[in-house]
């Protein structure tokens, strides 16, 4: 008999990766996206499908929430790239040896949990804590608390997705050669010109990259804004881990998850597309 | 050639990086539309050197004059200068014509103006005016290069540097754009400064030549000067294959060479001279039957013969030391290898030069 | 009783994944499915502290066997884990007091315990849990479904030095209907527990179903005390607050909360139960009981009832009472040879000194017939609360 399909051993033996993959990956996206359409509070994948748990989501106020995470997202990756710009640039053309070192201090803190980072931020920033008791002491300054604020949770966001923007934006300068800043700068163009029209567009690869990532990853935070916003904003993430726990109405907590992939799927493809990357790296 | 204004004028220019000169007071004057150009091997300080005329370095002591005016610390963007990259440093992320308008553009030229003239400027490289609106980085190796220029030369620098451009160039390519740069040199009747460490292509478009070796200007001249009179053994060595005899100056005049019996007849040296070299061009050596048909010879065995092109290189033992003669196809030596052959040589066809 | 842990995205990302997983893969991922033997292994679903090494590890060296635990911070989910077929994997579930009785044994997610082995351990335990104990009995009162172990009041906690324990228990839930309080009190992230307390905040039984004014009342309570609120956060945060004076009371609480503070010497935090409030009999207080039941598992560890009986002795009792996290009493207290363990600062730690009048006043945790519908409220007051 002759087969249809004529796998080599190469495929062959892809096959359990594949199918590892299938499952550890596509599975539980497909369950979640499934799961959306069963009724409200079941937790059986057999029932009727139906829109029910959209059309709930859509009456009520969870806009809100996804307002509050896109939001937060935004500022955040606007923040971090005006931190982190200068910052990157520095580490690429300007501290020389101590590039080294300061990478390696804003490398460090991944090695500890963001929860325990955070509560670190709360024992700074707290009444009496670290900063406004010795402003206090010292000073004889009462200040009031950031904490519990946007701005503390901002504060965290930023701290948090630092190295997510400065990274990529680091590698993103190191790819502009330094030919082309010389070239530029020796056909008449100023500092200023030659970083408008040579090292920004060069170095967009990288910053897109780091906008991509940390506006992602913002806005899947939610321990921000529970930690150091003591919850006085409710991100979408945290309607999310609500209806998971709570209120268990897993179907409509995997509603709300599909919607936000699609949101934050929806505004990827379409940075993607304004930022064509391969056409800054000059392969098209 | 007529003698020309001068140009660009260095006066001790010396670079220091760390406890080592990169450029050790250079003296040199550039003529106006002349075709200067800098060979030396890598780490010479030709690079530094060039970066130093274009802006890009500032020289630790020393002046360089611009038609007279003091540009040290001109910065690059300042300077009427324009260089040619290694790399070429074309801007990727833009067209060929937007590349080569780049400094119209930060000129503020209206779009249209920007436009005729780099269209002007392709006509005059041969690039073809559908490449306007390439992706420069879609252009093949000798394209690249002739966008690079038309960048420069859009500029309208009054001095265009080069930074060795035809390095990365395949042999066959290379011969050509060397030729049409000369041309470009012609027809813009700007001033060259070009660096490369191949004096053969030097030789091919220069009007001067300035041999540089670590950090030191060791000779300056025409190709021809160069080329027949060069004063030290670096410089006679750098142009190919040359026979070097270290000779010591006798009492009575005559050359003493350690390694052969008999003295040597060379030109007169000159006053002071004690210990040197005596450098023969393969092409000045020949084969000869009896010692009195030239004025030096020797008799080694034939070891091996390489085809040149056009030219026979034949190799000849004599004792430890290695001569090398050289032939037109049509002069062909007969002999066989490992024949006994005598090599004879001409006084007037050798220098002394120092070490 | 309270959400300790923090529930981060990373995990909640995990679990989502590990459930989809399960469900994909026929819920052949989950441990203890496999069909052999079960006598070397025990499973347990429970609040933190019995998941601890301290209690775990002298029954795994007696035994040999591999026992796992996973600790959640808060019933529903438990249940519902048995509910969505977790019950051919663990062996013991521990959650509060209603579950059992109302839920769990008329639902078939529990067996009862051999009550001849069981029933006498009731016997050395404080008065109030005397066989035949209520919340450990079906309703026929036929069989026992569970043992008893941790509990504690669970209302609200002050900062002594801001609001004293007097002022604190006279005016009870009406601290939060004080406008002058704005600001000055956080909330617990236990959503269960805040929907109790938003309940008696409005002035009615949360153990009950509401009529529609009642709704009404919840709603505009719920926005109101979400608005005021300073901060919600975990215990930890809420401790964190109190001590440095950010807040000076804060929902939700009492010993379970209040006891990691107290011990740390700070004395000044501390569970309050209001004289008097909403509930059946003008009590003022919420208190909850941990209920231990054999999970109804076609292949039950022999193991489980020997843990049930190993954490009854009064050196695991203690150890049950100050595991890792939290402190609370326990029923075994009542044994003299168990309460001789205690310390005096431990004692201080879970409030001794007023359990039980605080007990007394204190409506014992039970069903909120419209918990879903009260839930959903408060979640969007909640989220409306941060929409300005």
């Amino acid at each position: 008999m002759r087969r249809l399909v004529q796998l080599g051993q190469g495929e062959k033996s892809a096959i359990p990766l594949l199918l590892f993959l299938l499952i550890g990956f596509a599975a539980p996206l497909l369950a979640v996206i499934w799961f959306s359409f069963m009724p409200a509070r079941t937790f059986s994948l057999f029932a009727a499908p139906s829109l029910a748990n959209y059309a709930t989501i859509f009456e009520s106020t969870s806009y809100i929430s996804f307002l509050w995470s896109l939001g937060l997202a935004a500022v955040t990756v606007i923040l971090l790239a005006l931190i982190c710009y200068p910052v990157a640039y520095g580490i690429v053309r300007v501290f020389g040896k101590w590039a080294m070192l300061l990478t390696l201090l804003f490398t460090i803190p991944l090695f500890v949990s963001e929860n325990i980072r955070l509560y670190g931020w709360i024992l700074f920033l707290i009444k009496n804590g670290v900063l406004l008791g010795s402003l206090k002491s010292i000073f004889g300054l009462e200040l009031e608390s950031i904490l519990f604020t946007r701005t503390a949770i901002l504060l965290g966001m930023v701290y948090v997705y630092l190295p997510f923007m400065l990274f990529p934006m680091t590698l993103g300068i190191s790819m502009v050669p330094s030919e082309t800043r010389d070239a530029a700068f020796d056909l008449g163009a100023s500092r200023w010109q030659v970083f408008r029209e040579i090292e920004l567009p060069l170095s967009m690869p990288g910053i897109v990259i780091g906008f991509l990532l940390t506006f992602v990853l913002a806005v899947g935070a939610i321990a921000e804004a529970k930690v150091m916003g003591g919850q006085r904003i409710i991100p979408i993430t945290h309607d999310i881990e609500i209806a998971f726990t709570y209120a268990q109405n897993w179907p409509l907590g995997a509603a709300l998850a599909v919607l936000l992939m699609l949101v934050v799927g929806v505004l990827v493809l379409l940075a993607l597309r304004r930022f064509d990357l391969d056409r800054f790296l000059g392969r098209r | 050639m007529a003698a020309r204004p001068t140009i660009l004028s260095l006066k001790s220019v010396r670079k220091i990086f760390g406890t080592l000169a990169a450029v050790d007071s250079i003296n040199l004057d550039i003529g106006e539309g002349e075709f200067f150009t800098i060979v030396g091997p890598s780490g010479s300080g030709k690079t530094t050197l060039l970066r130093m005329l274009a802006g890009m370095e500032q020289p630790t002591s020393g002046d360089i004059l611009l038609r007279g005016e003091r540009i040290n610390d001109l910065p690059a963007n300042r300077r009427p200068t324009c260089m040619v990259f290694q790399s070429l440093a074309l801007f990727p992320h833009r067209t060929v014509g937007e590349n080569i308008e780049f400094s119209l553009k930060i000129r503020g030229e209206a779009r249209d103006k920007r436009k005729a003239r780099a269209l002007e400027l392709m006509d005059l490289l041969r690039l073809p005016q559908a490449y306007y609106g390439k992706n420069v980085m879609k252009c093949s190796g000798g394209e690249r290069q002739r966008v690079a220029l038309a960048r420069a030369l859009a500029y309208d620098p009054q001095i265009l540097f080069f930074d060795e451009p035809l390095s990365a160039i395949d042999y066959k390519l290379r011969k050509t754009l060397e030729k049409e740069l000369k041309d470009i040199h012609r027809e813009t009747k700007k001033t060259f400064v070009y660096i490369t460490h191949s004096l053969e292509e030097a030789m091919v478009m220069s009007d001067r030549i300035g041999v540089m070796r670590e950090g030191k200007l060791v000779q300056v001249g025409s190709p021809h000067e160069i080329y027949s009179a060069p004063t030290t053994r670096f410089v006679s060595e750098f142009i190919g294959d040359v026979n070097v005899i270290p000779v010591d100056v006798a009492g009575d005049g005559l050359l003493k060479s350690v390694s052969l019996k008999d003295a040597l007849k060379g030109p007169v040296p000159p006053k002071g001279f004690t210990s040197g070299h005596l450098v023969i061009r393969p092409e000045f050596l020949r084969f000869i039957g009896k010692p009195s048909e030239a004025d030096n010879s020797v008799s080694g065995r034939l070891y091996n013969e390489y085809a040149l092109g056009s030219r026979i290189q034949y190799q000849v033992r004599v004792g430890e030391r290695v001569f090398i003669v050289e032939k037109l196809r049509q002069q062909m030596f007969t002999g066989k290898l490992d024949d006994e052959v005598r090599i004879g040589w001409d006084a007037k066809d050798s220098i002394l030069v120092t070490d | 009783m309270a959400n300790s842990s923090k529930v981060s995205r990373r995990n909640f990302m995990q679990q989502s994944a590990l459930w989809a997983a399960a469900f994909a893969g026929g819920g052949s991922l989950l441990p203890g499915v496999a069909s052999a033997a079960r006598e070397k292994e025990l499973n347990i679903l429970c609040w933190e502290g019995y998941n601890s090494a301290q209690v775990l590890d002298p029954f795994r060296s007696s035994t040999g066997a591999t026992v796992k635990a996973e600790s959640l911070t808060n019933d529903p989910t438990m249940i519902n884990r048995l509910r969505a077929g977790e019950t051919n994997v663990w062996d013991l579930i521990n959650v509060n007091n209603p579950w059992a009785r109302k839920v769990m044994a008329p639902e078939k997610l529990i067996q009862p315990l051999d009550k001849a082995r069981f029933e006498p351990f009731f016997d050395k335990m404080m008065p109030a849990f005397k066989a035949p104990y209520k919340w450990a009995m079906d309703d026929a009162g036929a069989n026992l479904l569970g043992m008893a172990q941790r509990f504690g009041p669970y209302s609200f906690v002050v900062n002594t030095d801001k609001v004293s324990r007097a002022t604190a228990e006279d005016q009870g839930w009406n601290l939060w209907n004080d406008p002058a309080n704005d600001k000055k009190y956080g909330i617990l992230e236990s959503d269960d527990w805040n929907v109790f307390c938003i309940c008696c905040i409005a002035g009615f039984d949360p153990f009950k179903v509401h009529n529609d004014e009642e709704v009404a009342k919840f709603t505009e309570t719920a926005k109101r005390v979400f608005k005021g609120a300073k901060l919600v956060g975990d215990i930890a945060t809420m401790n964190q607050s109190m001590i440095a004076g950010e807040i000076d009371f804060h929902l939700t609480g009492g010993t379970y909360s209040a006891s990691p503070a107290r011990a740390d010497g700070h004395p000044e935090i501390r569970g309050v139960t209001p004289k008097s409030g909403p509930m059946e009999g003008g009590k003022g207080g919420i208190s909850w009981i941990e209920i231990t039941s054999q999970v109804n598992n076609p292949q039950l560890s022999p193991l489980a009832s020997d843990f049930l009986e190993y954490v009854q002795s009064p050196e695991m009792s203690h150890k049950v009472a100050f595991a890792e996290g939290t402190f609370n009493p326990v029923a075994q207290m009542g044994n003299p040879e168990c309460f001789k363990l205690f310390t005096k600062e431990e004692l201080d730690a879970i409030q001794w000194d007023s359990l039980e009048e605080e007990m007394a006043r204190s409506a014992e945790y039970d069903i909120v017939p419209d918990y879903d519908k009260l839930l959903d409220i408060m979640t969007a007051a909640k989220r409306e609360a941060s929409g300005g």
